[in-house]
This record gives structure tokens, C-alpha cells and sequence, in this order.
């Protein structure tokens, strides 16, 4: 209710009209608390009480706030609702709709809101970091979220930058976890830790790696194009602001453009460790595994003797196994490096690269381990590295237990 | 959002593969994944089943088509693999009969000029395993089945379109996990 008031008030002083606040709050608790007026109708109704009382007529008073005065970002959630506004702008995204002569984000003192500026409706450029008056925006809401709208109707007006934008916001631009990110296209920000960066030869990628936090660990990327300065550093903690999920490959990332920035912070973010474990059949080697070669320079592995970032080179041999388990209602893929593929497979690397040499073909070894391991049951446990599971331990499965069976007739049984 | 995403490999027992006959497509282009819904109501893209060779027959004409004849405690299934499964039909013309092998492969469904619904499995792939691994399917199956049964109850949408279809009777399946599961106690 004392923002109601100091509303008021500070509304009826730019008329040059000094309302005593305990006059206001008097007029305005009786019609909420004794009358159960809805606050807002209580509002209108305290306003048009004193704007009659010091002869002010209603055109004069809206003309100069509008319909609604000026209403709190934090307000904002009515769609269809008409709204003035005084806000900084935040940002100015990048913006390839035709449509749309600028896009961003606005924010004051109670948060930030995204604002599309249409181009039908001709109204002057927006500069970064300036405050306006926004006069008659609209709300609208677009995948969930509420934005402001800039229109025919709509005006704006620079006026003296007094505004201390709180960056934080309900629902704008969530801080979420990783664990949370669970759709494309969706603003967050992240705190957590770089626990990889990984070898980039992109020319349009910054950075990429891998981000996490005590919830799981997410692929991000840096785009050149979003003139980030920070160069991030494994092993430390960052905010990611304004970061967008992405789903590329039916893996979810998040990327950092133009609008997002990077704080480094001094939280020390535990990633989390949690082991996974999983029961299910092998159902398939996928290629790329059994005996590879590496790149002696990024520990790549190459393909047809070329290493993606240094071309021809000699190499180094390695066993791994990419697979792919399948438990009946998940499938997952496994990663297993070679002290985990010797050990499963029975074969060491100096017999595979024996066994390649005698064959005159390195695919000897990965359609050996095929055999062997294929159609048959293994539980792992291991960690979630992106969309593997980087497998610790592998155990094939061989026991049935007959206490097991018998719990399972009887609730068949039972059905 | 339709990204790739690989087809679980659903697990079933012979004799629900034999009494299934709805099969859909999910969604309208020729790209859109083919199912097999089932009387539990599993909607079977890919099936993972392990069980017993116990027949094989080169039918085709000019080139190599393999029929197999796959055994599990309720029933059998046929599997085909011709040239288009080149992997698979190499294992079945080279393996042994008995022998115990895994499947990995898509339900296809062919219906006779009388009218009724033949369904068969085209194998992606095909290993020679172990009479654990065997077992290990036998129980996984029924697990999986189980958690089926219990849901039909439930009104999750498969559950459901499953009852309306079939008229699913759970104590009908219920005897068949329980079938299966005994003939794992006779090992012991």
C-alpha cells in the first residue's frame, strides 16, 4: 500500500500539487481494508478524489502520466494492458526480423522487460544506456513471458537519466541451474564453473566447453560475435548473464551473443560428480571406437590419418569404445576409455595394434570387440560428460537373482 | 524441436509381438517413425530380444534372404534379413541352430491376402550371446512388461489406447510374465 501512496503522491507533485502522504493513505486504507476495494480500483478512485479536490481535470492529469500513470516494470505481467513507462534501455539485441526496427531490453528500478520497437510504428531509435518515457506501450506475451510493445500509439520522449536499473528480475532472465535447462531458446543466467574448454576451430567461436554447477555440467559457447572480453579459465567460477539454451543435435548448450556478458565470481561452484549408474543391454559400438589414432599435438582422434586442426600428422594409437546402452525405456550413450575398453574387451593395446598388423586392418579390433561385448548385458556407473556417460566401471551382468524372480511372479501374480 | 533422437529398443515377449496388430506412424512425411503399438501398450519402433535359433532358412530366389526362427518362453518370433541387412543376414547364414542370440531390430507387419496381420522383426543386427544373457533378457522383459501392465490402470494415454484397442486383459499377459518367469526357476 505505501507504494500506492508515494505513486500518488509523487504523481500529483509533478502537477505541482503536494498531497500530505497521510491523507492518501487515510483515503486509500479505508477503501481497501474497510471496503475491500481491489487496490487498484482503490487507486483510481483516491486520485480522482484529489484531482477533483485541487480542480485538476482528468485530461490534464493522464496527459501528462497517461491513463495509468506510470506504472513498475515489476507490474508488468497484464497482457493487453496499456502501460507509460519510464526505463533505461538495457540492451539492444540483434534483430533480423523486418518487421521489428529495434529489440531489447528496458529495465528500472523494480527490473528488466524485453521491448520490440515495430517498424510500423515509426517512432525514433532507442540508444543504449539513454531512459525514455515510454508513453502507451502494450503488453504482450510470447512463449511464455511478457514483453512490451512499441506501436502506432505508442510514444517515447528522452528524458534525464535517473534510473538505477535492477539487472535482477523476476521471471525476465531467471537464474537457473544447470538441471533446469530443459528447452531451447530460453534467456538464463548460469552461475558455475568452466570444467572444460575444449579445442576450437570455428573461426566464429570465442570459447567452447563445458560449464557446470552442483546440478550437472552443460555444453556453452562464446561466439566471437558477442565481443565478450573475458576469456574464460578452467577451473573458474563465472556468471554467465543473458546466456540463450540452444538445441543443437537434440542436445541442449547455452550460448553467449551480443547481449549476454560474463562476470567472473568468487563462489567456489562444486560440479557435480554424481555417478550414474545403469543397467542395459549393449546394442551398439558406434564408430570411432576400438583402435584409433590421435593427434600427438590435441590428443584428437584423427580421421583417415587427419587430425581435424593440424591435418596429416603421425599419431598415436589408443583403444576406446563409443556405445550405446539401452535399458527398454532409455537409450544412452557410453564412453569408455582404454583402461575400461582392455579390461571389458580382454584386449590390451599392444595386442590390438598386434592384431591390426597381422589383419593389415586397424577394423579388426572394434569388430572383435563387437563380438564379444554386443547384445549382452553390462551395468556401468560413471559420470555425465555432455550426452555421454564417461564410464569409471563396467560390469557384465550374469547373475539371476532367484529371490528377485520369485518378487516378481508374485506380483504378476497379484496383477 | 524434432531433433534425432535414437528409438528406445522396447523389450516384449513373443507371444505380445504375436498378438499385436495396430501399427501407426507418428506424424505425416515419409521420415516419421513407424510403431507397433502393443496390448500392454508399448509403441515398439525398435525391439531388443534375445532367445533361441532354432530354424533357419535361406528363401530367397537370385539372392541370399535368411528367415530365422527365434524362440523366447511364450512363443517365437521370425525374423528376414536379406541384402538391405547385410550384417545380419551374414550372422544367420554362418551361425549355428540352437544357438542364442541377441536381435536388435524394427517390427514389420505384413498383411496376407486373407486378411490377417503377419508380424515379423528386420534385424539392424545380430550377436551370438550366452545362456545368462538369454535369462538376463527373460527377466528384463518381464520386468518391463510388468511396469506395462501396472500402468494400464493408470490414464497414461498409451495405457488407454492400448484398452481401447485390444481390450487389453491384464490377467492374460499378467500369466504370461508369470509363464516366462518360472521357466527361469526350472534352471535352478
Amino acid at each position: 500500500m505505501n507504494t500506492i501512496v508515494t505513486d500518488i503522491k509523487a504523481k500529483f507533485k509533478e502537477l505541482g500539487v503536494d498531497i500530505p502522504a497521510e491523507k492518501i493513505e487515510e483515503r486509500l486504507e479505508k477503501l481497501i481494508v474497510q471496503f475491500k476495494v481491489p487496490k487498484e480500483e482503490a487507486k483510481r478512485s483516491v486520485i480522482n478524489f484529489f484531482l477533483k479536490e485541487h480542480g485538476i481535470s482528468k485530461d490534464q492529469f493522464y496527459d501528462a502520466m497517461g491513463e495509468t500513470g506510470i506504472s513498475k516494470i515489476a507490474d508488468i505481467f497484464e497482457v493487453g494492458k496499456w502501460f507509460n513507462l519510464k526505463a533505461k534501455v538495457v540492451q539492444l539485441w540483434e534483430n533480423s526480423n523486418p518487421s521489428i526496427f529495434q529489440v531489447g531490453l528496458i529495465g528500472d528500478e523494480t527490473g528488466t522487460i524485453k521491448f520490440i520497437s515495430w517498424e510500423a510504428a515509426g517512432l525514433p531509435a532507442l540508444e543504449e544506456g539513454n531512459t525514455y518515457l515510454f508513453k502507451k506501450v502494450v503488453v504482450s506475451e510470447w512463449n511464455g513471458k511478457v514483453e512490451i510493445n512499441l506501436n502506432k500509439s505508442s510514444s517515447i520522449e528522452q528524458i534525464p537519466n535517473d534510473i538505477q536499473v535492477q539487472i535482477r528480475t523476476k521471471g525476465v532472465v531467471p537464474l537457473v541451474k544447470v538441471a533446469d535447462i530443459s528447452e531451447d531458446g530460453i534467456w538464463v543466467d548460469l552461475k558455475g564453473k568452466i570444467v572444460q574448454l575444449w579445442e576450437n576451430s570455428n573461426p566464429s567461436i570465442s570459447q567452447v566447453g563445458l560449464i557446470g554447477d552442483e546440478t550437472g555440467t552443460i555444453k556453452f559457447i562464446k561466439w566471437v560475435s558477442a565481443e565478450i572480453p573475458t576469456d574464460l579459465v578452467e577451473g573458474k567460477n563465472y556468471l554467465f548473464k543473458n546466456a540463450v539454451t540452444n538445441e543443437w543435435n537434440g542436445k541442449l548448450e547455452i550460448t553467449l551473443n551480443r547481449s549476454s556478458s560474463i562476470e567472473e565470481i568468487a563462489d567456489e561452484i562444486e560440479v557435480s560428480t554424481k555417478d550414474i549408474v545403469m543397467t542395459g543391454a549393449m546394442i551398439d559400438i558406434q564408430s570411432g571406437s576400438g583402435l584409433i589414432k590421435r593427434c600427438r599435438e590435441c590428443n584428437r582422434s584423427l580421421t583417415k590419418g587427419a587430425c581435424a586442426e593440424h591435418g596429416k600428422v603421425e599419431g598415436v594409437y589408443d583403444l576406446r569404445l563409443k556405445a550405446v546402452l539401452d535399458t527398454g525405456t532409455i537409450t544412452q550413450d557410453i564412453l569408455l576409455k582404454r583402461e575400461i575398453t582392455e579390461k571389458i574387451s580382454g584386449i590390451t593395446l599392444d595386442n590390438a595394434i598386434a592384431m591390426a598388423a597381422d589383419a593389415l586392418d586397424q577394423s579388426v579390433v572394434v569388430e572383435t570387440m563387437k563380438q564379444k561385448l554386443l547384445g549382452k548385458y553390462y551395468t556401468v556407473s560413471g559420470s555425465r560428460v555432455d550426452r555421454y556417460i564417461l564410464v569409471e566401471s563396467i560390469k557384465k551382468e550374469s547373475f539371476l537373482e532367484p529371490k528377485l524372480i520369485q518378487e516378481l511372479i508374485k506380483e504378476a501374480e497379484a496383477l | 524441436m524434432t531433433a534425432y533422437t535414437r528409438e528406445v529398443a522396447r523389450r516384449l515377449f513373443a507371444q505380445e509381438f504375436r498378438e499385436s496388430n495396430l501399427s501407426f506412424k507418428d506424424g505425416n512425411d515419409q521420415y516419421s517413425p513407424q510403431y507397433l503399438f502393443t496390448p500392454t501398450g508399448a509403441k515398439v519402433n525398435r525391439m531388443f530380444i534375445v532367445g533361441t535359433l532354432t530354424e533357419k532358412e535361406d528363401i530367397g530366389s537370385d539372392s541370399e534372404y535368411w528367415r530365422g526362427r527365434v524362440s523366447d518362453p511364450t512363443g517365437s518370433f521370425f525374423i528376414y534379413a536379406g541384402q538391405y541387412q547385410p550384417e545380419a543376414a551374414q550372422v544367420l547364414s554362418e551361425c549355428d541352430v540352437p544357438e542364442f542370440i541377441a536381435i536388435v531390430g524394427k517390427p514389420s507387419t505384413y498383411t496376407t491376402p486373407e486378411g490377417e496381420i503377419r508380424k515379423s522383426i528386420r534385424p539392424e543386427s545380430i550377436y551370438i550371446v550366452d545362456a545368462e544373457t538369454r535369462d538376463l533378457w527373460v527377466l528384463d522383459t518381464a520386468k518391463a512388461t510388468l511396469e506395462r501392465l501396472k500402468d494400464l490402470s493408470t490414464s497414461n494415454p498409451d495405457a488407454l489406447r492400448a484398452k481401447e484397442h485390444y481390450k487389453t486383459e491384464t490377467k492374460h499377459y499378467a500369466s504370461m510374465v508369470v509363464r516366462a518367469l518360472k521357466s527361469l526357476q526350472e534352471n535352478y
